[in-house]
């Protein structure tokens, strides 16, 4: 066959010999250069997380004059490891140790569960209901709000009879305007006010927080740092489980509705198990969050209510930094977030969505 | 039961998807909607299911009005494209959870997934999860879900399209034999003609959102009501030659052809099916050409000729050689040629005998 006039005959390269070190052998398959510099790279990297680590772990053995002297790195061989510091806060603080330990678990696992509970829920509706809300009406909202409080505070009226007249108002004008006002807000709006509570700082929030419990006379209990929790990371639950939810194949859940199924039906026996991976993942980084709060519980909390990062914190006060208490209750923390992260494993490997659509 | 379509119509913001679409399906019926990507067929189907609002016109099952009735008071089942199958529940808990949602005891629910898994042969893959099934099994189950509550109607949004060539072809007939065990009013969503020609007792074509045509498969291929049905449906698609109609004669590209009828067309479409025409070599024919490919399919071969500009296939013997460039005329068998205004696509009827070679 001729070929078509204009075409060019161009031949294919051949590899040369330096080529060899910068290429893959086949493609999908890392290049020999690349691939000492890849796996080198992860493993300096691995040094550099796991040294603190490791760090925490022998100085919580060591004594205050093995800390003092410089560094010392192995233990029998640098240094005789000792228990004092272990036994100092587990034995004879005992109960100054388990309560901030306690009151970080009740006040980290509650608070996940409230706002996973309630964050997953709002996610689930902003991934598959349509909202519209018209600017109008928010206004008109906000308006008999303002009016509401306004009369409260300015005429003494008590405040059921304010809400009451106030919720009447702004019935009765979407009613009469509603269908006037055009411009409205969509699920996108909804979801960027959501997480727009995270963008400014939380010291913001600090000082108004504080003086809410404080008049709610909640200051330093467990249901003050809770409701602050679950309230603080409600936002990213929501932001974090919209995506996986958007993930679900909608065919599932209109199969469901078919077959018979309220909404919530759908969503407990259906969306639910099938975004466990990301309900895992979201839980850890939320208890996380909390786990490690210092800010607000700082605000929050001074004997009863303290949590653990309050607790290594004082170990720096008037005596100086003393090193080895901090370790051991670093180490303390840890350990259950390791553990959990472990138990969650499965979860963030296995595709549970494989099958579901397709073959 | 009976589905009654009534000037039923779905816009999406400025998009028409469904046009006015009326029609009745009747008890028992197997009608499928038949038409390419986008002409609203699946926007039907889901409206009849209850997953798609719609914009005006009403729906009714039986006697009763569903147009606002949420999916589950509908007493439909769907089989979804993507079979939909619950990836964590196994195939036992698949086919078992409408009638768990409906409140059936446990016993009794187990009994009736038994005799519909061996009604589909899914019975010894009860205990297994959706993701260890191979295409066709997987399908079964989605049919076996659908089944299971007796329901009033079902819905198919192309449900074999997912399968290999083979396997559509062996669960085309027993859908086909199901349906017809079962006699449940069935609407089938599909752009493959070949599915709509064999399963269906009437075709609905849609195009554009608008009801084409809606016949028996035999009418739809034989009688075709305008220009897209007789393009869209048989495969080669209909030979359509343009010209003009004037004094009793259809003028073509080189050539004439006589319809003894006084109707005149300014852009006239002529179209035959590749069955209907013959390639005569070196021969005389309504036709003249050139041929311009050949190719043996295996029981037949197909022969391309060139017409003027146009190509014009025809169907012939899988004996059948020809050169490629030889000089060739095309006989047309002249009770099966079509004619068609361009204008409006509609098809211009003429008195049955009234073509004849010119």
């Amino acid at each position: 066959m001729s070929a078509p006039a204009g075409t060019i005959r161009v031949h294919a390269p051949q590899p040369s010999l330096l080529g060899r070190l910068f290429e893959p052998r086949a493609l999908g398959r890392p290049a020999p250069l690349a691939r000492i510099l890849v796996y080198g790279g992860l493993l300096a990297w691995a040094l550099v997380v796991l040294f603190p680590m490791y760090w925490l772990l022998v100085t919580s053995l060591k004594l205050p004059i093995d800390v003092n002297e410089g560094p010392k790195y192995l233990p029998f061989v640098d240094f005789a490891p000792s228990l004092h510091a272990w036994q100092y806060l587990l034995v004879d603080m005992r109960n100054d140790t388990l309560r901030p330990y306690l009151n970080s678990v009740i006040t980290a696992s509650v608070s996940t569960l409230l706002a996973v509970a309630i964050g997953s829920m709002a996610a689930y509706a902003l991934s598959r209901i349509a909202y519209r809300p018209r600017l109008g009406s928010i206004l008109v909202f906000v308006l008999c709000l303002a009016a509401a409080v306004l009369a409260m505070v300015a005429l003494g009226l008590p405040w059921w009879l304010a809400a009451t007249v106030g919720l009447a108002l702004f019935y009765l004008v979407v009613r009469a305007l509603g269908h006037r006002f055009r411009k409205s807000l969509g699920n996108g709006d909804i979801l960027f006010w959501m997480i727009s509570q995270r963008i400014l700082p939380p010291v913001v929030t600090a000082l108004p927080i504080y003086v809410m419990f404080q008049r709610l006379g909640l200051l330093d209990t467990h249901v003050a740092l809770i409701v602050t929790y679950a309230t603080v990371n409600l936002p990213i639950v929501v932001w974090l489980m919209y995506d996986f939810f958007a993930s679900v194949p909608v065919d599932l859940e209109e199969s469901a509705q078919i077959d018979g199924a309220s909404r919530y039906r759908t969503f407990f026996d259906i969306v639910l198990p099938l975004a466990r991976p990301g309900l895992a993942a979201t839980g850890l980084l939320v208890l996380v969050l909390a786990w490690n709060e210092y800010l607000l519980a700082l605000f929050l909390s001074s004997a009863n209510a303290q949590t653990m990062p309050l607790l290594v914190a004082a170990q720096n006060a008037t005596r100086g930094p003393q090193w080895w208490y901090m370790s051991v209750l670093i180490v303390l923390m840890i350990l259950p977030v390791i553990m959990i992260a472990l138990a969650l494993q499965r979860f963030f490997t296995r595709g549970l969505l494989l099958g579901a659509v397709k073959g | 039961m009976r589905v009654r379509l009534e000037d039923l119509s779905k816009r999406f913001g400025e998009v028409t998807a469904v046009d006015r679409l009326d029609m009745a399906v009747e008890p028992g019926e197997f009608l499928v909607l038949l038409g390419p990507s986008g002409c609203g067929k699946t926007t039907a189907l889901r409206m009849i299911a209850g997953l798609e609002t719609v914009s005006s016109g009403r729906i009714r099952i039986g006697e009763r009005d569903v147009t606002d009735v949420l999916p589950k008071y509908r007493d439909v089942a769907m089989v979804f494209q993507s079979y939909a199958l619950y990836p964590h529940m196994n195939v036992a808990e698949n086919v078992g959870y409408p009638l768990k949602l409906r409140g059936v005891p446990a016993p009794e629910r187990a009994e009736a997934v038994r005799s519909v898994a061996r009604q589909v042969q899914i019975e010894e893959l009860l205990d297994r999860r959706p993701r260890q099934l191979s295409g066709g099994q997987r399908q079964r189950v989605a049919l076996a879900r659908a089944m299971v509550r007796r329901p009033s109607v079902f819905l198919m949004d192309e449900p074999l399209s997912n399968l290999d060539a083979k396997l559509r072809v062996h669960m085309r007939a027993e859908l086909k034999h199901l349906q017809h065990e079962l006699k449940t009013t069935t609407i089938y969503v599909t752009h493959d003609q070949v599915e709509a020609m064999t399963l269906a007792h009437r075709v609905a074509v849609l195009d554009k959102g608008r009801l084409q045509q809606l016949d028996t498969p035999r009418a739809i291929y034989g009688d075709p009501a305008n220009l897209f049905v007789a393009g869209f449906i048989g495969s080669p698609p209909m030979n359509l030659l343009h010209g003009r109609m004037e004094s009793g004669r259809f003028l073509g590209q080189g050539f004439a052809l006589d319809t003894r009828s006084s109707v005149s067309v300014a852009r006239a479409v002529l179209g035959v099916r590749a069955e209907d025409c013959s390639v005569i070599l070196d021969g005389q024919g309504h036709l003249p050409g050139a041929v311009y490919s050949s190719e043996l399919i295996g029981d037949h071969s197909l022969v391309t000729c060139k017409v003027g500009e146009e190509l014009v296939v025809a169907k012939m013997g899988k004996d059948f050689e020809a050169g490629i460039g030889a000089k060739a005329g095309i006989r047309l068998d002249l009770a099966h040629v079509f004619f068609f205004d361009a204008a409006n696509s509609e098809r211009i009827r003429l008195p049955a005998t009234a073509t004849a070679a010119a």
